[in-house]
Order: C-alpha cells, then structure tokens, then sequence
C-alpha cells in the first residue's frame, strides 16, 4: 500500500464514523463515507476534504447487499482502489434499553441486518479489492461486547458476535495479506447522548470508572486509532480488538 | 434443561437427571436476499415458545444448550446470505429466546449454565458464524449475570468444540490428549461444577471445556 490512503467507511454521517473519515482527511487520504443520509455524509465529505483529504460521498445502506455492492463498485471505479475499510454502521435501535426476558425476537432483526448480514455483505464486497492492496479492514464493537450489559443485552450480544466473526475472519485472510480488527470505542456522539437521555444513570456508570474522567473525542481520540490500524504501521497487527475508552472497560 | 433435540443432549439431560423442554428448529431460508428477510416473520413463534416455558414452575437449576442439527465449514466469502442466516442469525435468535426463557423459569438463588459450540481460536477458520454466534452467547451470559444477580441468580457458561474441531489441529498440538473433549465427560463435568455448591460466588464466567486449546 502506498502512503495515501483511498478508504470506505460504513455509517460515517455522524458520531465516531465521522471522526474517524475527519481524521483520515487530516492525513489527506481519500476518504469515501457510505450512508443513509445524503445531507448529512456529503456534509462530512466535505470536513474531509476541507482538512486536506478528498472526500466523497456514496449513500449506502449497509443491510442492503446491492447497496453495498453498488457502493463498493463506484468507489473502485472512481479511485482506482481500495486500500482500508471501517464498519462503523449500527442499529438506530442500539442505545434503546431493553429488557432482556421481553424483547420480541423479531427487534433483534434490524440489529443482526445492519451489524452482522452487513458484516458478511461487506466482507464479501470488499474482499477482492482488499486482496489486491493487502490492504486492511477495521470494525467499530464495543466493551458492551466484553462485559454485557444489562439493559442493553441484545447490543452487547452482536457487538461480542463481531468480534467472534473477526477473530475467524483473521485468520481466513491472513494468508491474504489482509488485515481485520475491532476497536471498541468509548466517545461522545449522539448515539451516546441518546442513550444517556434514555437511562439517566448511565453517565455516572459510565465516567465514574472512566481513569481518564472524559469521553473520547470521535476525531482526536478515536480516529486516529483506526487509522493506525488501517496504516501501514499496524502490518503487523490482526485479528485483535483495540479499546478506544480511556482505560473504562475492565476487561481487555 | 432448554436444548435442542440431538441426541448428545438428550443424553446429557438425562445423566444430569434433568426434565428437557427442546427448542424449536430453526426457520430455512428460501433464498439469499429478501428470502432472509422473509425467514425473520417466523420470529414470533419463538415469542409464542418463549412464553410457554418462561410460564412454568420455578426451578433451581436451568441448562440451555442451542446447537444445530449439524455443521458445514465454509471461509465467510465463501458462504451464502441464507446459508450465515442459518449458521448465525437463526441459532442467535434461538439462542436469545432460550436463555430468556430461562430467566424466566430459573428461581432466586438459581444457576444458569449456557453451553456453547465454540470453535478454539486457533482453529477457528471457517467457522465465522459460529465463531459470531458463541460470542454473542458469552456477552448474553454476562448481560444475564448483571440483571438476574441482584435475586441471587448466577449464569455462566460452558463452551465446547466437539463439534467442530478439526481432525488434525495447526500446531502447537492442544495440552490435554483428550482434545475437543466429550460432551458426556469433560463437558458435563464442567457443567455440573457450575452448578454445583463450589461455585457460588462465580457468575458471568466462561469455562471452555476444551482440554486447553484456549487459555481466555
């Protein structure tokens, strides 16, 4: 891979998926945001571009294969190639508590659509172009998936299942040349804001046994951690799990 | 014990002397793509079974053990939309019914095992899904933990890959000869030290029963 960098990143409209396309702008990379909302990623297109970086925007669904695949094609044909990618997409029902007995098995849907069929979807679509650049992948868990959560069980559950899927996932493409981790990002975006507003005691949960005392910043605390793993400094690094969260989750 | 009907399992219920409540099948999908999608409307029977057993006695002891009929190794570029439905979103589902359903039915003071089909990290290449799926189940357990603890509930979690081993393991070989381990020996035997009386204090952990093929 060559020092600038042409990358895909899922969800990247708002919260950690945007400071991670901003930080990679900063390095001037090109820097592809894939989403649902049009406003809103051609607006973080245009953060990436304005740091020194090109930006584009492609509006994507990432549970919708022919929306990946068609998003996939128009970033190969545009830039040539595809050196790094971040899964950043995530239910909108992620911060939404549940309780555990009572979820109806049809709500887990929309989060195994978007964080685990989206997965497979992405892999498959990228895998041929990763080949060629031995290039890298990068997917955005959580400590969630470490530790469960409580009243937030069916999240915790399919950010551990990421995990699961990379670990494999490692070792399939290794001999490939391509790389796969997870960062498991603690920052203040509005996912969190939400889900502070829907649990008034989870702020206190979550900074009291923070030993840094802050959220991360999704841009200069977490972006520029995935994009180590997406840079040539991390070559040798796969198949692991990054914890972005100021030393918060107690299990690493 | 909530668990699918294999016969592995039938035979673990009953050396454990345990009554078995089996698990559904899981839906097929007929096609990649929307018929994926239309596999997910069979959701609600697993509501409708959930509620069935969730309504029954209180026990002290529940084992829930969501395995599929069989296994196919396949790299994940390599496997179908309807075929990772089958392999992870399906036993996923199942596997969350299950254990809420267990939940339900296990009484204050009780203990809750889960036993998973794990594939050891080493080993884990071609098995995505179900690499996927085992770890849901362990955050599912810990979730479990934190919200039944509080009446004196402890879930913990068994993990095995008999199943899907391979025949010939990458090196280094695993410790113990026994490796994968027989659901009817070093399994049960790591079950029945979950639920037994030496393990009171320990809930939201993982043992994998494994012979040493994985150290966390």
């Amino acid at each position: 891979m060559s020092d600038s960098k042409v990358v895909l990143i899922t969800g990247a409209s708002g919260g950690v998926g945007r400071g991670i396309a901003q930080s990679c702008g900063a390095a001037g990379w090109t820097v592809w945001i894939a989403a649902r909302r049009a406003l809103e990623g051609a607006r973080v297109a245009a953060e990436v571009t304005e740091r020194g970086g090109t930006g584009h925007f492609v509006e994507c669904d990432a549970a919708v294969a022919a929306d990946v695949e068609r998003a996939v094609a128009t970033l190969v044909a545009t830039s040539a190639r595809l050196d790094g990618v971040v899964l950043n997409a995530t239910s909108g029902l992620s911060p939404k508590p549940v309780v555990f007995t009572d979820v109806p098995i049809a709500d887990l849907q929309d989060h195994v659509a978007v964080s685990l069929r989206g997965l497979h979807l992405l892999a498959g679509a990228v895998y041929p172009h990763l080949r060629t650049s031995a290039g890298s992948l990068v997917v955005l868990t959580s400590e969630a998936g470490f530790e469960g959560k409580a009243k937030l069980s069916v999240y915790a559950a399919i950010k551990a299942a990421q995990r699961g899927i990379v670990r494999s996932l490692a070792r399939e493409w290794g001999p490939d040349g391509i790389r796969i981790n997870c960062v498991a990002p603690l920052a203040g975006t509005p996912a969190m804001d939400r889900a502070f507003d829907m649990d008034p005691e989870m702020a206190a949960r979550v900074l009291g046994r923070n030993p840094l005392g802050r959220m991360g910043d999704p841009e200069t605390d977490v972006g520029p951690i995935v994009r180590f793993l997406l840079s040539d400094d991390a070559r040798y690094l796969t198949g692991n799990t990054l914890m972005a969260d100021g030393g918060s989750c107690p299990i690493t | 014990m909530i668990a699918s009907r294999l016969d592995e399992l039938v035979a673990l219920a009953g050396a454990l002397n345990a009554d078995l409540a089996v698990v559904p099948d899981c839906p097929v999908a007929v096609g990649d793509g929307d018929g994926v999608v239309a596999a997910w409307s069979h959701a609600a029977d697993f509501d409708r079974w959930r509620a069935g057993i969730a309504g029954g006695e209180p026990v002290p002891v529940v084992i829930v053990a969501v395995w599929p009929d069989s296994h196919r190794s396949a790299t994940l570029v390599c496997t179908s939309a309807a075929e990772f439905a089958r392999r992870l979103e399906w036993p996923f589902a199942a596997w969350y019914a299950a254990l809420g359903a267990a939940a339900a039915r296990c009484a204050d003071g009780g203990a809750i095992v889960a036993l998973v089909e794990r594939p050891s990290p080493l080993d884990s290449a071609g098995w995505a899904p179900e690499s996927g799926c085992a770890d849901a189940v362990e955050a599912l357990v810990r979730s479990l933990a934190r919200s039944e603890g509080p009446r004196g509930v402890r879930v913990n979690a068994v993990t095995t890959p008999a199943r899907l081993a391979p025949d010939r393991p990458i090196a280094p070989p695993p410790p113990l000869s026994t490796f994968p381990g027989r659901i009817d020996a070093e399994v049960a035997d790591a079950v029945a030290m979950l639920i037994g009386s030496g393990t009171t204090g320990v809930t939201g952990a993982v043992v994998h029963a494994d012979c040493g093929r994985s150290w966390r």
